[in-house]
């Protein structure tokens, strides 16, 4: 192995390291500073507009009347009428429409070819 | 006249073989390699990573005859491992491990909690600071910026400086050939990567008292989709503009992050998350193990560049926990930051937010930092990468 020669001496330093050392840990810190204040600029950006949607909706529902209260007896009178339309379902369809073919096994007892033909013959 | 030739073949051959050309130090390098690869093994130390890297050693240290007519070793032009090695020499490699990488890694945490970032950037002191410090030992300055950038944990990023500053062949005053740092800085930065487990603990836990590991943190806000895609383009159009020169690195990181947040190109984004990705890490794993051929490895500096990247990321580590500490002065109570979570700053993803993560959970079981880690992790990527632009650009001007 060759011998190692190594100085430990700082007078040897150019300038030139110690700026690079500096400057750049001070880039690369402010890099990583404006993409963080970016996002958080991001976010107030977001909430500033979403705010204006918000304000918005809530102008619109300030603007319309308010609702009449129904009464109780309203109320138990829409829930038995609820009540009373459910309870008369009392089939559970499949509402789903399909194209898939329905296969019947021939009968000569459902076949109406074969039974007009027996007539015709008989007649 | 026949026997003749046969003896002359025989002794052709016995002189081709790696009996007549071992050297000692061929055999320590693969030593070195086979108890690599047991370690990696028996204590599961980053297998993906180490078990290509040790194979490398072993093949890059096989002794043969180096006037043979053929040519064999990695530094032999016209090898197939001098081609496969082409890829870290130029750059190729780094460039597509972190497409695979931005492919693989989730921002929200760090769009979530913006002020983590700046651990990230702390964490860079560890590089800056050797980089002085190899200056003072008279390194030149093309290679202390090679050595100090061990400090960010990131193999690849090293790689990618080293290739651009202090690859290649060199010619000392005194005759002798050396092949560049290449070799023992990407040996020293992946062997830290994986040994993150062993270096980090005790560093975390005399910097910090058992009150601030235990700090809680607040639980992280949901991440949009716009924000997913916003952002990787944001930070890209930044760093880029900042340092042009880490752009192979960070373009290639944000474009795999587009990949996979778009949610319209899931096969890419999987392609280079998987396949490429594990495509590369074979190629790197094996062509810088075998670039530590001992007759270009074994030498003082070597040990030297092993030293001082480990101090470099000591102090990355240290400086990501102290300035998470300093960030709690400034805080209110309830936005508090774990600083364990600080020593995620350096790159070594995730294997130091894991890390983090653990040491928060020796201490209380319920407290969840991984993902709160994941942000200093993620950005410390990025400021590693922009440190690399920066160092190239200040040094190559």
């Amino acid at each position: 192995m060759r011998p190692l020669s190594i100085t430990f001496d700082p007078t040897l330093i150019d300038s030139h390291v110690v700026i690079v050392t500096a400057l750049g840990y001070c880039i690369v810190l402010i890099t990583l500073s404006a993409m963080a204040y970016m996002v958080v600029r991001f976010h107030a950006v977001r909430d500033y507009l979403t705010g204006r949607r918000l304000k918005k909706v809530s102008a619109i529902e300030s603007k319309t009347p308010p609702k009449a209260v129904m009464t109780g007896e309203e109320n138990a009178a829409i829930a038995a009428a609820l009540y009373l339309f459910f309870s008369e379902l009392h089939d559970q369809e499949k509402y789903v429409m399909t194209i898939r073919k329905v296969s019947r096994t021939y009968s000569p007892w459902s076949s109406k070819f074969y039974n007009i033909w027996n007539v015709m013959k008989h007649w | 006249m026949k026997l003749l030739l046969i003896t002359d073949l025989l002794k052709g051959i016995w002189e081709n073989t790696g009996f007549t050309n071992l050297h000692w130090d061929n055999g320590i390098m693969i030593l070195a390699g086979l108890i690599l690869i047991l370690l990696s093994i028996r204590f599961n130390l980053k297998p993906l990573l180490l078990i290509p890297l040790a194979l490398g050693i072993v093949i890059g240290n096989i002794p043969f005859m180096h006037s043979a007519p053929y040519p064999i070793g990695i530094y032999a032009e016209g090898s197939i491992l001098h081609y496969l090695f082409f890829g870290v020499l130029k750059g190729i490699y780094p460039a597509l491990i972190f497409l695979g990488l931005g492919a693989m890694v989730d921002l929200s945490p760090m769009i979530a909690n913006p002020k983590l970032m700046i651990l990230g950037a702390a964490a860079q002191v560890g590089i800056f600071a050797t980089f002085l410090g190899a200056a003072i030992l008279g390194f030149p300055i093309a290679e202390s910026a090679s050595i100090a950038i061990i400090g960010g944990a990131d193999g690849n990023t090293a790689i990618f400086l080293t290739s651009q500053l202090a690859a290649g062949l060199k010619s000392l005053p005194e005759g002798e050939k050396v092949m560049g740092l290449i070799g023992p800085v990407a040996m020293a930065a992946y062997l830290y990567m994986a040994l993150v487990p062993v270096i980090q603990p005790p560093i975390m836990k005399l910097l910090t008292t058992r009150k601030e590991r235990l700090i809680r943190m607040k639980p992280q806000r949901t991440v949009s989709r716009a924000e997913k895609i916003v952002f990787p383009l944001v930070f890209l159009l930044l760093t880029a503009f900042v340092a042009p020169a880490s752009l192979p690195l960070l373009g290639m990181f944000f474009f795999g992050n587009v990949l996979k947040e778009s949610g319209l190109t899931r096969q890419l984004a999987g392609t280079v998350s998987t396949t490429l990705i594990d495509i590369v890490i074979i190629l790197i794993g094996l062509t810088v193990g075998a670039s530590t051929q001992a007759d270009v490895f074994l030498k003082w500096e070597s040990i030297l560049i092993f030293v001082l990247g480990a101090l470099s990321f000591m102090v990355a580590t240290a400086g990501g926990i102290i300035f998470a500490k300093v960030m709690n002065l400034f805080l209110k109570e309830e936005n508090r930051i774990n600083p364990l979570i600080g020593a995620a700053g350096v790159a070594a993803i995730p294997d130091s937010a894991r890390i983090a993560h653990e040491m928060g959970q020796r201490e209380d079981s319920t407290n969840h930092l991984i993902s709160h880690a994941m942000a200093p992790n993620v950005a410390g990527i990025i400021g590693s990468a922009v440190t690399a632009g920066l160092l190239l650009a200040f040094i190559l001007r």
